[in-house]
């Protein structure tokens, strides 16, 4: 469904990626881990249109989407829950949702049932759903990363991108982030997760890359290279 | 240089030339102009700040002359120091409060400041005579009254040495600071140059430049009133500070005469529509040839092109253009803004591509490695003990706690690392150590002083010096300028000392130059000095800024993220650089990712996650640690 | 007594003046970090094409919404031109001046089309002045303290109520992570100028019939705007209704018990006081840098 053939990114100056080819099929969970600074987050944007990449071909469904604007790439069905959450800090939580659904009641995308949608995220998060009229901006970091990732459901999307959804989070809620991500994957839905966490990662996933000074040193399905010592020297070092 | 003695020596002839006053009076104007656009250029080119009341001030100067000749019938050179000194305390009554803001905000600040001195000039009757003006006949020299041709010697000749006042500013140390505080502001702070003592002293002097102007051009018109220092004369001059070309003495000029002929040319409306329909046929013709040579596209050239034909066709309309001279103005600036943002000066100059290393050869001095020697040892530290303590540091911002009870003690002579997973607050810890975030609770001491609440530029004078995750270079001088900025605090000279040329600034300015080189050569950079920084490729640029940061002298070197984004050749280039940095015996503390450089190098190691110090040691036994593999890599998940 | 409640009447209605011009500035910041130089002229521009309007016939209440949507073209315009290709290149210094361009060739062209001379307003509404509690209160002044209260609350719920309202506030929020949702920022940085401009177009057909109407109206107006957006910190909407307020009754006090020439002073003075001594404004939050 997503296509990444020899990407080059960066900013200014500084070229981030050298060169990273990836493939998310339909309906499958894809990681993408390695250490601060590899280049992971610098592929996401590159992927929902944040940056321009410099070089290299991303396609999403056959049609190419590298150069558009991510409102554009928005609208195609690919939804980015960006690092840091970025909620809509002011708007309530229920208003957040709704803006995830925008293309939808603009006539973007298909409209479907977006108050049934609604309902069901609530369903999925609990903790949404006590706080549905609170202001996003006044929710814990957990509670805000629930609501980037319901958001991004929100829009019907064919494939999610997911930017270290456990940063700065509490072991706790890193659980039930995860558990979360299990559950969307049992839903069948397509998904591009990057973390910094290799090992829950890794866990949940079906496959995975990893991307090591803007290069995939090694990719494989993710039971293999759960256990593979390439991860851990990409980490901390040693083994070089 | 010989250029301008020639030019300078023609304008001197021009009366003798020309005995028609109205042109020696055009001209004269033309000069008075240049003399505060030379000061305006200051603030708007160099510091990039956007000033809306330099006719205000402009007024100031003016008033000053015309009060005091008028109530104390006060002689010449009594009137010019006055018209200098009272503009520039007027400039910083606006400075002080105003400077604390930055773009649209000081914009305003300062329209609102020339709106309120219109409107006291226009009120206070009692000492301005309000709306009916005040007549100036011209000055008394050495008891005879100054005809024309020499009031317009007495022009040229003030003209002449602020122009040589004001480039020798800006070639000083105080002209390095004026373009840092502009290219950025943080990486100015944290050298030392304070950005807001700066960009006062900047406006201050501009101010001074503009009251020497309103005070001649008092003289030279004759008469006075409140409604010429407008803001459409703001604009003006801001016009011709951009149309001419910033951070150039010929750009200042040339927009000076710009401003002054062009509202007599768009008088003639037969001149008008001969030269704006000569003008859109050769917009027309360069738009064809640049497009056939590829140089641009139709939809670049579509908007230029049209507009020169309406205009054109506009004018043929028109029975009159002297009431659309505003809308000339302003569609001017409109043009200048987006397709000559050099100017015209800039413009030509880069025509005839002069090449961006200024040209002066350095060579670096035989005694290059004594460079950083010399500062170590002029710190006179022992060593031993510790240089650093920050006890249970706490940095909250609103509900989120960056940094949570740290405690950190760095030893002298050693390199520690600083490490993390993203978001464990590294970068904050940096960021509190200069002063740039203030603690929410806890201690720093540094060499038994405490770094709470001390400006950044402070805190970098007292010896803690830093580079940044994110390059803050100043783009826009060359290598060599940025470490020289670096080396501000070694001038002892003042204002004085770089108008006059003194022997102290020309020691200090030698001397600055002898040690920039010798620390460029320190970190390899000696044959790229005259290079902008901004041309210089990613690797170079790092190293450049360690080079800066030494400049300070400092006994405490914050490295931030120094390895991000270098090769593996610049990185063992960049190891071995931190091991001759801690040899001569500066302390370091360096922010890393990448792990071979941080066990390779470092003797201690603190590791954050989460804002809290979850292990310390050194770097094999952090290394091997349980809880900091688990801190990267995550628990096995449930 | 009874003037200085008079006088306090008056402040209120150029004070809610004052503030929907600051609203029109807050309207641009909070989305692209940009403001209009030229707002007051564009307060001029809706006053004179009323104006033109009501002299040609048109009756003033249905010139209202007329002026409304040339002041949303005026907008999009000065945006087009003026910001937009500023933004683009990342430079503050192009946005400032070619907004203040446009706002000189605004006024030159009004002076050229209405003259230099300060015209007569019809008024809608009976000029007797009416009587509460104690004090004249001219119908225009009520009508234009409604006025301002009911375009403000207008935008207040298109804010919240509608998808697209909802899709600029997004947009104040936060810029990239809007996008990301499929709103095209481009075109909210648009509408919000064309909205700031008609505000303030409707604003300045509300208060023709109390002053003077001329091709200067707008300069000093627009400045001092600027200081009630300053005061309300450039993000909150109470802010600057006091401030706004609070400049007004200022500013007609000074008038009548100082002396007209002085009365644009206090203003001015204000500007000045607040960026000197807390340029977040009194109700504004600082933001805190991240290096």
């Amino acid at each position: 469904m997503l296509s990444i053939k020899n990407l080059e990114a960066g900013y200014g100056k500084v070229q981030v990626l050298h060169g990273i080819s990836m493939e998310v099929p339909k309906g499958k969970v894809v990681t993408l881990i390695g250490s601060n600074g590899a280049g992971k987050t610098t592929t996401m944007r590159a992927i929902s249109g944040m940056i321009s990449p410099t070089a290299g071909e991303i396609s999403l469904n056959g049609k190419r989407t590298d150069g558009m604007e991510s409102f554009t790439i928005a609208k195609l069905g690919l939804a980015h829950s960006p690092e840091g959450r970025r909620v809509f800090a002011t708007m309530s939580v229920t208003d957040n949702l709704i803006l995830g659904a925008f293309p939808r009641l603009t006539g973007s995308r298909p409209k479907g049932d977006v108050q049934g949608d609604l309902e069901r995220a609530m369903e999925l998060f609990p903790r949404l759903k006590e706080r549905r009229n609170q202001l996003a901006g006044t929710l814990s970091g957990g509670e805000q990363q629930m609501l980037a990732m319901a958001r991004a459901v929100m829009l019907n999307p064919e494939i999610v991108l997911l930017d270290e959804p456990s940063m700065g989070l509490a072991p706790i809620l890193v659980e039930e982030v995860f558990r979360i991500i299990a559950d969307l994957k049992s839903r069948g839905v397509t998904m591009l997760l990057v973390e910094q966490f290799a090992a829950a990662a890794l866990k949940v996933a079906d496959y995975g890359y990893v991307l090591e000074n803007g290069r995939i040193s090694v990719h494989g399905n993710a039971a293999q290279l759960q256990n593979d010592p390439a991860v851990k020297a990409a980490y901390l070092g040693g083994g070089h | 240089m010989l250029s301008l003695v020639v030019f300078l020596a023609l304008l001197a002839a021009a009366p003798l030339y020309t005995s028609n006053p109205y042109y020696i009076h055009m001209i004269g104007t033309i000069m008075i102009y240049a003399i505060l656009l030379f000061g305006l250029d200051i603030v708007v080119g160099y510091t990039g700040q956007v000033s809306l009341g330099h006719a205000g001030l402009f007024g100031v100067g003016s008033y000053t002359a015309g009060v005091m000749f008028m109530k104390l019938g006060a002689p010449l050179w009594l009137i010019i120091p006055a018209s200098v000194c009272v503009t520039a305390a007027f400039g910083a009554l606006l400075a002080l409060p105003a400077l604390r803001v930055t773009g649209p905000y000081l914009a305003m600040v300062t329209l609102a400041f020339g709106t309120i001195i219109q409107i006291l000039i226009n009120e206070m009757t009692f000492l301005t005579e309000g709306p009916l003006g005040i007549k100036v006949p011209k000055p008394d020299l050495f008891g005879a009254k100054l005809t024309e041709h020499e009031f317009y010697w007495l022009v040229l000749a003030l003209m002449a040495l602020s122009l040589v006042v004001v480039d020798r500013i800006l070639r000083s140390q105080l002209g390095r600071a004026f373009e840092a505080l502009r290219g950025s502001p943080v990486a100015s702070d944290c050298m030392g140059v304070s950005v807001y003592r700066y960009k006062v002293y900047a406006f201050v002097i501009s101010a001074g430049f503009a009251g020497l102007s309103g005070c001649l051009y008092a003289y030279s018109e004759q008469y006075i009133s409140p409604n010429t220092y407008n803001f459409e004369l703001t604009v003006l001059f801001l016009l011709a500070v951009i149309m001419g070309g910033r951070k150039t003495r010929s750009g200042a000029m040339l927009g000076a005469a710009i401003i002054v002929i062009l509202p007599k040319l768009l008088d003639d409306l037969e001149m008008f529509r001969q030269v704006s329909s000569v003008l859109a046929v050769l917009m027309l013709v360069g738009a064809i040839v640049a497009i056939a040579k590829k140089i641009t596209t139709p939809r670049a050239m579509a908007i230029p092109v049209v507009g020169t034909l309406a205009l054109a066709a506009f004018s043929f309309w028109l029975q009159s253009i002297t009431d659309w001279r505003l809308s000339i103005f302003g569609l001017m600036i409109l043009f200048v803004v987006y397709y000559l943002q050099d100017g015209i000066v800039g413009f030509f100059r880069k025509l005839t591509s002069r090449k961006t290393s200024r040209g002066e050869a350095y060579h670096a001095p035989s005694d290059a490695k004594d460079a950083i020697t010399v500062a170590a040892s002029a710190s006179g530290k022992e060593v031993g003990g510790e240089l650093l303590i920050a006890k249970s540091v706490l940095m909250q911002f609103g509900g989120l706690k960056a940094l949570n009870d740290v405690d950190l003690r760095i030893q002298r002579g050693t390199i520690h690392g600083l490490i993390g997973p993203n978001g464990s607050g590294k970068s904050t810890m940096m960021n509190v150590l200069t002063g740039i975030y203030v603690p929410t609770a806890g201690s720093i001491e540094f060499c038994g002083r405490s770094v709470v609440e001390r400006s950044s530029a402070d805190i970098a004078l007292s010896g803690i010096a830093r580079t940044f995750q994110n390059v803050q270079l100043f783009g826009e001088m060359t290598a060599l300028q940025n470490v020289q900025v670096g080396l501000h605090h070694t001038f002892n000279s003042n204002l004085l000392d770089v108008a006059l040329n003194t022997p102290r600034y020309q020691r200090e300015d030698e001397s600055a130059i002898a040690r920039g080189m010798g620390l460029l050569n320190f970190v390899g950079l000696a044959d790229l000095a005259g290079e902008e920084a901004r041309n210089l490729p990613y690797g170079k640029q790092r190293l450049l800024e360690i080079a800066r940061a030494l400049a300070l002298d400092p006994q405490l070197l914050l490295l931030d993220e120094p390895a991000a984004g270098l090769t593996a050749p610049d990185i063992k280039e960049l190891i071995a650089i931190i091991r001759k940095i801690r040899d001569h015996g500066i302390t370091v503390i360096l922010i890393e990712h990448h792990m071979d450089v941080v066990m390779n190098v470092c003797d201690a190691v603190s590791v954050l996650d989460f804002g809290q110090k979850i292990a310390e040691g050194k770097p094999a036994e952090v290394q091997a640690n349980e809880k900091v593999i688990e801190a990267y890599l995550g628990a096995p998940a449930a | 007594m009874e003037i200085l409640l008079q006088l306090v009447y008056s402040g209120i209605a150029l004070g809610m003046i004052y503030a929907v011009i600051a609203f029109g500035y807050q309207l641009t910041f909070q989305t692209s970090d940009t403001l209009n130089f030229g707002q007051g002229d564009a307060l001029m521009l809706g006053a004179m094409v009323g104006l033109t309007l009501v002299n040609h016939g048109v009756n003033y209440w249905v010139m209202l919404p007329l002026v409304i949507v040339f002041g949303m073209l005026q907008g999009a315009v000065v945006e087009r031109i003026g910001v937009q290709p500023a933004i683009k290149i990342k430079s503050e210094f192009g946005w400032i001046m070619s907004t203040i361009a446009l706002g000189i060739i605004f006024k030159n062209v009004a002076e050229n089309v209405w003259g230099r001379d300060d015209l007569k307003f019809p008024s809608p509404l009976p000029e007797a002045p009416m009587q509460f509690l104690g004090a004249n209160v001219l119908p225009m002044e009520v009508l234009v303290v409604v006025g301002a209260v009911l375009m403000m609350l207008g935008v207040e719920f298109f804010n919240r109520k509608t998808i697209y309202g909802k899709a600029v506030v997004a947009t104040f929020n936060d810029r990239d992570a809007a996008k990301l949702m499929g709103i095209n920022t481009g075109l909210v940085i648009t509408f919000s100028y064309a909205l700031s401009s008609a505000t303030a177009g409707f604003a300045g057909a509300l208060i023709a019939p109390l002053t003077l109407t001329g091709a200067t109206m707008g300069s000093v107006l627009g400045l001092k705007a600027f200081a009630v957006a300053i005061i309300g910190g450039l993000t909150s909407g109470l802010g600057i209704i006091v401030g706004g307020i609070i400049l007004g009754i200022a500013e007609t006090t000074t008038g009548f018990y100082i002396s007209t020439g002085y009365k644009d002073v206090p203003g001015l003075v204000l500007l000045l006081m607040v960026l000197a001594l807390k340029p977040a404004g009194l109700f504004g939050k600082t933001a805190i840098k991240k290096v």
